[in-house]
This record gives structure tokens, sequence and C-alpha cells, in this order.
């Protein structure tokens, strides 16, 4: 069909309109064109087709970068049609992926978590367990460093997490749910960690109606009967993700950067209850989204802590955010000096083989890129700067490979997961994937 | 005035109609003028009541906005408190406003239009219910105005311009009246945050561009057209998110006491996350990405008569029609329209029965110097 407010140029439809509406259309183009002899009315005719012919331009491509040295090689995928996937964990011989929103005619919400054998190529469905049929969305799942819990948040109202026993890993059996007051429209993100051997629940609370976002803190030591030990509102606007090692809290704070916390690693009288504030590091452009602070295989140093940044994305189809790299060398002065970017997307959640130093950044569309995090991050040639002085990972030769671009169809992937023999990746229009990882 | 409306979409979600009747658009408003410093002072005040009867929003396929999908959204009580002063130096005309209401850019409110049913475009080519002070300035047929307000949008019909984010958006709209009942606007707006209370969402950079005919008779402008395009381009950390853009055109003609009106839109809209009520979407935002994005092609008639009851009211019955045509711009996405809906092509229809005072449809949006 050609509209005709410009003699000469059509605006082509990409559906091949027909029918009832095609000819609506048509009448209302030309009722436009009728216009055009009144000068400035054809003017302004003329600029309202240029606005509109605009909005025919679909987002722009993801772009080549460098050279890029390989592919991850792709063992076999383990097919979610039904619902859309978000995180993955692996513990032993089964992966455990939750979901997200609601997909396809029957709008299925994401409250189910379904549970893989991963001892095949690809990633075969065992089971799967509804996990609160109130909740749309599951955006995160995670086991305890022993593999005998597995703890899953769900959104939106009211919001929980919903604790598991592990004994048989086929079938978790619940243990407990834990609620709150504090928690008003759900549980965003949920990472376990051990501080003095004690094992912990971080809770990233999405702010309320009534309330601010905030971080709660749960003592998992009976996980039957989880206690809160700390609520503490935080985040500009929320806080998103927390990353715990070593007595050292990391706190995803959005447009608040990174906060640093002592929980009784430094030293400072820190502790759970009582975290006391060490450093803050605002990172180019904000949406601190999640953190990573890495572990030198080689030389056991903690020099370095990764801060992903989520910037806007329309969910499927394309995504925005660099990969930050901060020195934290002081825990109480971090600087960033360096930070990875990929043109036409953006990146989501990290995993690290600290053993060889390459870290998988979940790039949603951008499928998993794997960087080089060995040695120093952040002294570069000029050339290999960007032009606020940052070093470049992708100029510095730090990018080794990427991850599922070379399978034919588009991916989204929310997750990724090192297990020690394999690389998993949860991929929210697909599935899991599971990849092998780089040897070195 | 108000409307008693009852409505149908079919479908309205996963196949299924939706039926529903409210009383919308619940409105009172006074104004008065007097002189004051060798000037002209002028108040409106326009109290919106639809916070008591449109709680659940309006059905409005393809409506979005202040956490509303697909229902227009309820008005603030109070939707326009403003104050304006004018004066004359030589021929220049000047004026100040201040106070509640609309900022100075796109097209006027579209409850002073023919159609009862809201545009799709209505968050792309109005700005309202802020904070605001407007400085006009008119010489002969040309005016222009600009404002700084508060850039957050209304999170429900009690909440009020936050008092950190006044003045943190503005707005420019110039106008020229070729010709009696000729006007030529255009209009540009930064608008900081509006879908984040706090600040921290996504800006806008607004345009508009319009053309409106129609000469103010009694019973407001007879014929009456208006063209207008407009775009928002949402930008994250200085770069650009998404793009949003709008064309609408809509004529409408009274013979005797039947007027008969026709609208044609093309509009994209954001399609965001939905809540257990799918009507709604999460506010405050959980973050700052969207489902999708898709292209709402509209066409709505209407036919009304009007008949006076005294002096002093008038009813309006009255019947719209609306078949849209929607589709995702962006593939893959989230939002299909077709799994949600059950269906690519949508029917709403309308009846009721408008219930006002003579000279109910004046022009809204204006102040001062600026008013036609």
């Amino acid at each position: 069909m050609r509209h005709g407010t410009r003699p000469g140029r059509s605006i082509r439809t990409r559906d091949g309109r027909s029918g009832t509406t095609a000819h609506l259309m048509w009448a209302a183009d030309r009722f436009v064109t009728r216009l055009r002899p009144l000068s400035l009315g054809g003017a302004l005719v003329l600029s309202l087709a240029r606005c509109d012919s605009a909005d025919l331009t679909e987002p722009a491509p993801l772009e080549p970068g460098p050279t890029v040295p390989g592919q991850l090689t792709v063992a076999g995928l383990g097919a979610v049609p039904d619902r859309y996937t978000a995180e993955v964990w692996v513990v032993g011989t089964h992966a455990y992926t939750s979901t997200w929103g609601r997909r396809g005619p029957a709008q299925t919400p994401g409250n189910m978590l379904y549970i893989w054998d991963v001892t095949v190529a690809a990633p075969r469905l065992v089971d799967s367990l509804l996990v609160d049929s109130s909740a749309s969305t599951l955006g995160d799942v995670q086991a305890s460093d022993d593999g005998r819990l597995l703890v899953v948040p769900t959104e939106l109202d009211p919001g929980s997490i919903v604790i598991f026993d592990l004994a048989d890993p086929v079938r978790p059996r619940l243990l407990a749910r834990y609620r709150s007051p504090a928690i008003t429209r759900g549980v965003h993100t949920c990472e376990l960690a051990r501080v003095n051997g004690v094992l912990y629940a971080f809770l990233s609370v999405n702010r309320g109606s009534s309330h601010a976002s905030r971080l709660i803190v749960v003592n998992l030591s009976d996980p039957a009967q989880p206690r809160s030990v700390l609520e503490r509102d935080m985040g500009e606007p929320f806080i998103h993700d927390v990353f715990v090692r070593d007595g050292i809290l990391f706190t995803a704070l959005w447009d608040g950067g990174t906060n640093i916390w002592d929980l009784g690693g430094a030293g400072r009288g820190g502790s759970v209850a009582n975290p006391i504030l060490l450093g803050n590091v605002r990172t180019v452009a904000g949406n601190a989204h999640n953190v990573w602070w890495y572990r030198d295989g080689r030389t056991g140093q903690h020099r370095y802590a990764f801060v992903g940044e989520e910037g806007p994305a329309s969910t499927g189809a394309s995504s925005s955010g660099d990969v930050h790299v901060v020195d934290v060398t002081d825990l109480t002065n971090p600087r960033e000096v360096a930070v990875f970017g990929v043109p036409g997307a953006g990146t989501h959640n990290f995993t690290v083989d600290e053993a060889r130093g390459i870290l998988y950044a979940a790039y949603y569309n951008g499928g998993v890129q794997a960087l080089d995090v060995r040695g120093d991050l952040g002294s570069c040639t000029v050339a290999q700067q960007r032009s606020d002085s940052r070093c470049d990972l992708t100029l510095m030769g730090r990018l080794l490979a990427t991850g599922l671009l070379d399978q034919n169809k588009p991916v989204f992937v929310w997750g990724v997961h090192f297990s020690g023999d394999a690389l998993y990746a949860s991929d929210m229009l697909n599935g899991l994937w599971k990849l092998t990882p780089i040897s070195r | 005035m108000g409307i008693l409306l009852a409505t149908r979409a079919d479908p309205a979600t996963r196949g299924a109609a939706k039926t529903e009747a409210y009383l919308t658009q619940p409105m009172a408003w006074m104004q008065g003028t007097g002189n004051w410093l060798r000037g002209i002072i002028h108040v409106r005040a326009t109290l919106n009541l639809e916070g008591f009867t449109l709680e659940q929003g309006e059905l409005a396929p393809g409506m979005y906005g202040e956490g509303y999908i697909d229902r227009r959204h309820p008005h603030t009580f109070v939707h326009e408190l403003m104050l304006s002063l004018e004066q004359a130096v030589g021929p220049l005309r000047w004026s100040v406003a201040a106070g509640k209401g609309f900022a100075p850019f796109g097209s006027d409110d579209p409850m002073s239009r023919p159609f009862v049913k809201y545009p799709i475009n209505h968050h792309l080519a109005q700005i309202l219910e802020r904070a605001i002070a407007v400085v006009a300035v008119r010489i002969g047929p040309l005016a222009l105005e600009g404002a700084r307000f508060n850039g957050d949008e209304p999170e429900g019909p009690y909440d009020w311009p936050n008092r950190s984010r006044i003045g943190d958006s503005w707005s420019i709209r110039g106008t020229a009246w070729l010709r009696p009942g000729t006007e030529l606007t255009a209009s540009t707006a930064r608008v900081a945050s509006p879908e984040d209370a706090g600040g921290y969402g996504l800006d806008h950079r607004q345009s508009h561009l319009a053309l409106r005919l129609g000469t103010e008779g009694s019973t407001g402008a007879n014929p009456y057209l208006l063209v207008e395009g407009a775009r928002t381009d949402m930008f994250g950390d200085g770069r650009l998110a998404f793009r949003f853009n709008s064309l609408l055109a809509e004529a409408s003609a009274a013979l005797g006491s039947v007027t008969g009106a026709v609208r044609f839109e093309r509009t994209t809209r954001p399609d965001e996350q939905r809540l257990a009520d799918v009507f709604r979407s999460p506010r405050p935002l959980l973050d700052f990405g969207i489902e999708g994005r898709s292209r709402w092609d509209a066409v709505s008639i209407a036919l009304s008569s009007r008949a006076s009851i005294g002096m002093r009211a008038t009813l309006e019955p009255f019947g719209e029609v609306q078949f849209s045509r929607v589709r995702p711009t962006i593939r893959p996405t989230v939002f299909e329209p077709r799994d949600f809906y059950g269906s690519d092509r949508l029917w709403l229809a309308s009846v009721g029965i408008r219930a006002g005072v003579p000279h109910g449809h004046r022009r809204v949006g204006r102040y001062g110097v600026a008013r036609p």
C-alpha cells in the first residue's frame, strides 16, 4: 500500500496491510493529503509524514565489535517454550532455572522453577515446581555453598523468599517461606553467603508505595525458621543486588553506585546486623545492577570488582549497559579504571572462572561475552582508552570469545553459571544452554 | 459536567470482551476575571472527581500512562488551579501565570475535543497537572509561551507535584493564528523523569506540531479540524533509549443539533510490565526497561446530538466506535499483541449522555495572553 503524503515517495508498510483497515487508513491518508494545498498545512503534513516514517525504523542491530578470537562451543539446549527463563544455578548434576513475566496466549506466569539433569549435552528437564501460584516472576535462584539449600525470591505483591531442602536434588522440599511486613512488592534478588560460618540470605527488596527499597538480611542457620537480622533502606532509587565475600558486602544501588560495607571482614567493627560503610563508587552512567568481587586464582589478589550496568532495554530485543571495572585495592577509595561494552547490547549477570581468570557476562541480545580479567586491567595505552581515560577492555584485547550469537535465532541471556566443567546460560527466549567454557 | 458512559472493548484481553459503565469526566470549574495593577487578572479552577468514579480507569485500548495500560487513568482532583496576570505595552501583550495546570505543550486537553474517548497519544501530546509558571508574550497573531514545571506525573488522583521536582522541566510553545480560526503551533519540552517521582527515570524530550482549524462558537468550533504530530524521545543518562511517535487527524462538523466526528490516529506506545491486574503497571517503577513497543492504528467515528434544558444545562446523547489494529514494531518482543488480546484487531464501542452547561467545550490548556 502506498501512502500519499509525499509525492514520489512511498512509505511502505511492513505487513502488506489490506482489507477494511487499509481502506480506512487510505481514506485517512487521502484526507490528510487534501490539506496539502494549504501552504503551511502542507509543510506540517510533510513534517508529520517524516515523523511517522521515522517510526518505521527498527532498532539498530547488534554491531559487530573488533575481531573476536572465538565462539564458545554450544553443547546443547534445554528448551523452555512456555515461560520466559530467568536465572540459573547449578549444583552437581542438576541445574535450576527460574522464570519471569507472562508468556504466550495463556499469559503463563513466571512462577515455576525448572529442574534439569545436566549430565547430558542438552540439559534434560526432569521436573518442575510451582513455587508460588500468586507470583509472576522468580527473578533469582541460588543454592547454598554446601548444596543443601535452594532459595528462590518471588515477585510482585507481596513477595517472599522460598527455602527448599535439596537432599533430593530432583525434588526440592519446601522448608519455609519468609515474608515480612517490610516486603510489600517483592524480592528482586536474593544472594546466599556465609559470614563467620553462618549462612545468610541477602534480600534486595523492591520499593513499595509506602516504603523505600531496602536490604533485608535473613539468618538461615535454621532454614525452617528464617529470621531477619537487618532491615535497612538503601538505593537510588533501589538496591538491586549484592555480593558477599570474606566478610565484605558490596551493594549495587543503581544511581547510588556501589557501596562497600564491612560485615566483620575489614576489621572496622561491622557485622551482618550492623554493616559499616567503607566506601562508595559511582560508576559511569549509574544503573549499578550487580557486582562480582574477583579473587585472582593465581595470585589470590582481590584487586577488582566488576559492576554490571543495566541500561534501558526492550526485553527480548534490545538492551544497553556496560561492565565497569572498579579498582578496590583500597576498599575505602574504590575507583573505576576500565570498562567493557558491546554496542547494541547490555550486560546482565556475571559468573567468573576465577582459577582461569575469565569473566562470563550474560549480555541479553549480545549472548555471552567472555573476558580475560587476569592481571592489570587499569593500565593501558592511550589508544586503548576511552575519551574519559578509562581503559577499554575490548581495545585491550581482553574479549576472548562470545557465545550463542551463532545459533541462528535471537537470544536474550539473563544469567550465566560456571560450574567448573561447563558453562550454563539462561536465555529468556529459549531456555537453558550448556556451553563449553574456555580452558587455558 | 459529567458523562454517563457505557463502553465495550472487544476483545479486551485474551479474546474476551469487557463491558463497563461509569461516570466519567465529572468536573466542576470556575473562572473569574478582574483588573489589578492596571492589568487583567484571571483565575481558573477545575475540579475533577474521577478519583471517586474512575479509580479502576476507563477502558481505552491502546492508552497508557500513570500506571494504567489499555485504560485511561483518572485525573487528579485539582485538575487546574491557575492565576494569571495580563498586561500590555504598546502592541505587545504579556502575561504571567502560575499554579497547577497545563504546560504550554501540544494540543488541547482531549476533554475539550469532540470525542469522549481519549486518543492513544495523550501522553505524547499533552503535559498536564503540573505545578507550573508560564510566561507568555503576544504580538498580533503570534504568541510565544515558556514554562517551568515539575517533571513528575501524578501517581494517583490524590497526588500533588513533588516539591523537590518543581522547576526541573520546561516547555516552549509558539502559536501563529494565520487567520481567524486557523492556528499553527509548534512546541517542545524537556520533561525530567516523568514516570519516576524520585527523578531516577528516563527523561523525555518531546516535540509537537499541529494545525487546528475552527472558530469557537456557542457549542465549540464548527467545523473543526486538528492535525498533529508528536514525538517523545526517552533518554537515559543522555543516551537515546526509546522513541515514540504519533500522527493524529480529527475533524467534526455539526448540522443543526447533530454533530459527527472522525479521528484517525497512528501512535506507537511502550508496552510496560503488567501486574496481576493486567490493566496496571508497576508504580513506582521496578526498572527502566519496557516489554516491547507497539504501533496502534485507530479509526474512530462519533455521532452526538445536543439538546438544551433551559438556559443552564445541555444533554448530549452520543455514540462512538473505534477500530484499532495493533502490532509490535520491534521483535522479538515480550509483549505480543495477538497473545495478549487474542487478536490484533480491536473494537471499542461507547454510548452515553454528556451532561453539561452551555459553552462547556471551551478550549482548555492555555493561560493569559496565549488564550485564543
